[in-house]
């Protein structure tokens, strides 16, 4: 069996605040860890090659394509998915609010990974011009919405964080 | 943004109300397909054929077999012992064409290039994807034929063994008299329009799991579906077993636009291997698969009869549509659609359009969003323009001149159409005046700056929808059930399904506003088989048609219901009691109120009192049919498939850069007619989200070959779809004229905006390059094939030069 011989690591990662170890086989992406050991499937698979961010999630701080990360090669990671988003009371995080309000999403496949994305746009710009949600965005597909709507949520997310000023996304 | 004109906000209909399927998304809790694990789940491989044309000569399985944690492995040859040929979802042979026996994996012949040939079942999906490596097949490779006019040679391979010819049908749309009316043009304008091969690619690609019902012997079948109901009785004539031992469960959808319509080898499949194995088999469809599936291939060679005024006197057409293998799911049909529509906005009665849907040995087809109307679409709109130039003429002129006039609908088509209602010439009207058609002008005749050249391109679409094909699973007739419980919850089951569109939203408002309820007191389940009504499912534009004209019918019969239980309780005529909101309250009697759910709990609780004249439960299921939709042939043999005609017209201002080739769209407005609006948000979303399908199409998704046949488009690295940066902000403008005979004028809205705003974007593009002599009539108008026909132009004009 060649290549299913080899060893698997033992990897830690606190995952929406909790910690989790886990057997990561060399050449498991992260995208399959969430998924299949953590039973998080609100990060989705469109592609697995790094082109549609279906499968984006936050690593440290950063969004990463989860399907392009190797899930053993990181030892210790701090990871947010879609399902840590929400606030600590259960509802929703204002960029989720405007996502939902805007309908700024249809089918809702892209949304989470346009979610964590626009996230880091916002916190990066809290007053975004339209070509940084284009750039913000550009590493997520929607085939649905013809990203109009997709803008228009950034924006009213955008202005209900700067309301509910002193908050930062999520 | 629309101008999103509601008048009456009592009611829910024409609010942008908020989905309510929105939710679960955006906090990770929508469960798509892929999504479902079962206890003892099994991971399939598929096996594919790199040739396009072969003779299989030997599979050899054993290396697979030996892998530890392979289950199952199992051949064409063995699945056809077990399975019947998959059934077609539109047989061609029903519209007089031929059809082939098409089997969920090759026996003997490969017909195309990635066509199943062999699965593995494993423990875990990469044991399943090591082991199929060890599967050795011999193939004799044969010479394939790719090109559609090329294979109606006579010398040419013969794709399906045993056909005389590789043409599938042929057929024609005639009407009066074509030859007169070229005798007697002005001017004949010849134009060759090359659709190219792009596909829909929802985000989420197909995912089947099958799990086997021990108890019953039958199967339960998760599956990114959008016709549940078809889908089973498919599988059971496939799988041999009757209808009511199986169970489709499309959950949520990521995304469909045609492709998830079934009739693709992996459904059947997966039921047999868990027939096999007595474990729940899934199959995930990774993007290269996907993007196997093809659609609208086609080549089209217009004459336009005009005469001196610019008139289009008759239309001519010979277009040749490559749809690939063989296959049993319905994108064929898009072909035949393409002529039936024929010649779409334009009141031209003298026409000669003749079809050929040639069998190739490149992957089949599946339905694509626009379902060969779009093709019609560029088409026209190509040609039209082509007119235009070369009569000297304005392009929004030409059109206004020859379009139907809105006091002519109901409006008889050459083809045997009848279009419900329509303004078209006010739609482009209306499209023109939302861009500032005469402000671009007047920049386009400032000249180029910089070497960027401004294009106006104009275009319209005729998209009949909720299209009912006599003698196939295409229905036009669907169905809900509205059920209130003794809480007074509500429950709509439908018949049709939602792939992401919001029409659950749309069909709850309905009902919310015919019964008398709360939004928040609905729910809303589809794709079930157990539960929901039979039904067909999600095409053409007609959920929210005929599954919201059903939900509301149905939503009237358990009012009547709830109602007289609430007179009987106010002990007043029933015509005295008012329902709204939840609320019951006796007309001309302030303060006698009672809430929905206490006369539903009475109702469920007084059967031989309050309720004694109603039939409980209170639940109701009805059946919506547009009475318009004609089989019986005429006495030209033709009939009226569609019940509605949605329309829109496009408006496009577009800048190519002639020293690159790359183009950009600088402004886009539609005009767009659906009928009553139920929810102008949603509204919007599907036409935005089409016009998006519409500028990919025409500026960068593109599916290529190689000679021998082999896919070269494998990834999104290849296949180029727009993002957020590629699409400009759409101006839309309503110009809505309800259909008469759909429930409140719903004329559909998904399928609209692909070809009208592909060609208004053509169209834009070849305009910005007149003034170097360009016209590019094959598509896609990606950058490299605008900068070498531009090439092409300056060397053509530099050797006119030395001559
Ligand atoms: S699945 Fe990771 S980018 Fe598409
Ligand atoms: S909403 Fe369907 S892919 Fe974005």
């Amino acid at each position: 069996m060649d290549d299913l011989l080899v060893q698997s690591v033992l990897v830690q990662w606190r995952v929406n605040g909790k910690l989790h170890e886990i057997e990561a086989m060399p050449g498991m992406s992260l995208l399959d860890a969430v998924r299949e050991q953590l039973g998080l499937t609100g990060t989705h698979m469109g592609c697995q090659t790094g082109h549609c961010g279906a499968c984006t999630v936050m690593l440290d701080g950063r969004i990463v394509k989860s399907c392009l990360t190797q899930a053993a090669t990181l030892p210790r990671a701090e990871i947010v998915t879609i399902e840590g988003l929400k606030r600590a009371d259960g509802t929703l995080n204002p960029v989720q609010q405007a996502f939902w309000d805007e309908a700024g999403f249809q089918c809702g496949y892209c949304a989470p990974g346009m979610l964590l994305s626009a996230m880091e746009l916002l916190a990066e710009h809290p007053e975004p011009t339209d070509a940084q949600i284009d750039t913000g965005l550009a590493g997520n597909l929607c085939r649905c919405t013809g990203y109009r709507s997709l803008v228009r949520a950034v924006k009213a997310a955008a202005r209900k964080l700067q309301d509910t000023s002193g908050q930062t996304p999520g | 943004m629309a101008d999103h004109s509601t008048t009456d906000d009592t009611r829910y209909v024409g609010q942008a109300v908020r989905t309510i399927e929105g939710r679960a998304p955006i906090v990770g809790a929508a469960r798509y397909t892929n999504d479902f694990v079962f206890p003892g789940q099994l991971y399939a491989h598929i096996v594919r054929s790199p040739h396009a044309a072969a003779r299989i000569r030997r599979i050899d399985s054993s290396g697979a077999l030996k892998v530890s944690g392979v289950v199952r492995v199992l051949d064409g040859a063995e699945a056809a012992a077990h399975l019947k040929p998959i059934t077609h979802y539109i047989d061609p042979a029903v519209f007089g064409g031929k059809s082939a026996e098409v089997r969920v994996m090759a026996v003997d012949d490969v017909w195309c290039y990635g066509q199943p040939v062999a699965v593995v079942v494993a423990e875990d999906k990469r044991t399943a994807r090591f082991a199929a490596q060890r599967i050795q097949i011999v193939y004799d490779v044969l010479e394939p034929v790719l090109d559609a006019e090329a294979a109606t040679a006579p010398d040419a391979h013969i794709v399906v063994p045993g056909w005389d010819s590789n043409i599938m049908m042929q057929a024609p749309f005639r009407n009066g008299d074509p030859d007169a009316a070229f005798a007697k043009a002005a001017h004949v304008v010849k134009t060759s329009v090359d659709i190219h091969r792009f596909s829909t690619q929802p985000i989420e690609t197909r995912c089947y799991n099958a799990v086997w019902e021990h108890d019953i012997e039958g199967v339960t079948l998760y599956a990114t579906a959008q016709n549940p109901h078809p889908l089973r009785h498919v599988l059971s004539e496939v799988l041999g077993m009757p209808e009511s031992k199986i169970r489709v469960h499309a959950p949520v959808i990521g995304g469909a636009f045609g492709m998830k319509m079934h009739g693709h080898p992996e459904e059947a499949l997966m039921c047999l291997l868990a027939k096999l194995t007595g474990r729940p088999v899934k199959w995930t469809e990774t993007r290269e698969e996907c993007l196997l599936i093809g659609a609208r291939e086609q080549r089209h060679h217009m004459e336009l009869a005009l005469d001196a005024d610019g008139v289009i006197l008759g239309l001519r057409d010979r277009y040749f549509a490559n749809v690939g293998a063989p296959s049993a799911c319905p994108g064929w049909g898009m072909a035949f659609l393409t002529g039936l529509t024929m010649p779409g906005p334009y009141a031209v009665r003298d026409i000669d359009v003749q079809m050929t849907v040639v069998i190739t040995n490149k992957p089949s087809w599946n339905a694509a969003r626009g379902y060969g109307k779009e093709s019609t679409a560029l088409a026209l709109e190509l040609a039209i323009e082509d007119a235009a130039r070369q009569l000297g003429m304005d392009a929004a002129e030409i059109r206004l001149k020859n379009f139907i006039r809105a006091e002519q609908f109901p409006y008889n088509s050459p083809t045997g159409l009848i279009y419900d209602s329509g303004d078209y010439s006010g739609a482009v009207l209306k499209a023109m005046h939302a861009i500032g058609y005469e402000g671009w002008k007047a920049r386009q005749a400032e000249g180029p700056k910089d070497g960027k050249y401004i294009g106006i391109g104009v275009a319209f679409e005729l998209t009949p929808e909720g299209g009912a094909l006599p003698g196939t699973m295409v229905a036009g007739y669907d169905s809900s059930s509205v059920r209130v419980a003794p809480d007074g919850s509500v429950r709509i089951l439908t018949g049709v399904t939602t792939p992401g569109t919001g029409n659950p939203t749309g069909i709850a408002q309905i009902v919310a506003d015919e019964l008398g309820v709360t939004m928040d007191a609905i729910e809303v389940t589809q794709g079930d088989t157990t539960t929901c009504p039979y039904g067909f499912g999600n095409y053409s534009g007609r959920s929210t048609i005929v599954g919201g004209g059903s939900a509301a019918l149905a939503a009237q019969q358990v009012r009547a219901k709830v109602v007289t239980v609430a007179a009987a309780l106010f002990d007043v005529p029933e015509a005295d009691v008012e329902l709204h909101r939840g609320v019951f309250s006796v007309k001309g009697q302030q303060g006698r109120t009672l809430t929905f759910k206490e006369v539903c709990y009475a109702a469920y609780t007084g059967a031989y009192s309050v309720a004694h004249g109603i039939t409980l439960p209170l639940e109701a299921t009805a059946t919506f049919k547009p009475s318009n939709i004609r089989h019986t042939p005429d006495e030209n043999g033709r009939i009226n498939p569609y019940p509605s005609y949605s329309n829109a017209a496009y408006v496009t201002v577009c800048e190519v850069d002639v020293e690159t080739g790359k183009t950009k769209v600088l402004a886009f407005a539609a005009a767009h007619d659906c009928g009553r609006v139920i929810n102008p948000v949603l509204v919007e979303g599907q036409a935005c989200g089409a016009i998006s399908f519409g500028v990919g199409g025409a500026m960068f998704e593109a599916i290529a070959f190689d000679s021998s046949g082999r896919q070269l488009t494998r990834s999104f690295m290849d296949y180029v779809m727009p993002r957020s940066e590629d699409l400009p902000a759409v101006k839309m403008v309503h110009h809505d004229s309800p259909n008469p005979v759909t429930y409140m004028g719903l004329k559909g809205a998904g399928e609209a905006g692909v070809g009208g705003s592909a060609a208004a974007v053509v169209n834009a593009i070849n305009n910005a390059l007149i003034p170097l002599g360009v016209s590019l009539n094959t598509l896609p108008l990606s950058a490299p094939n605008v900068w070498g026909a531009i090439q092409a132009a300056r060397k053509r004009g530099q050797r006119e030069a030395a001559e």
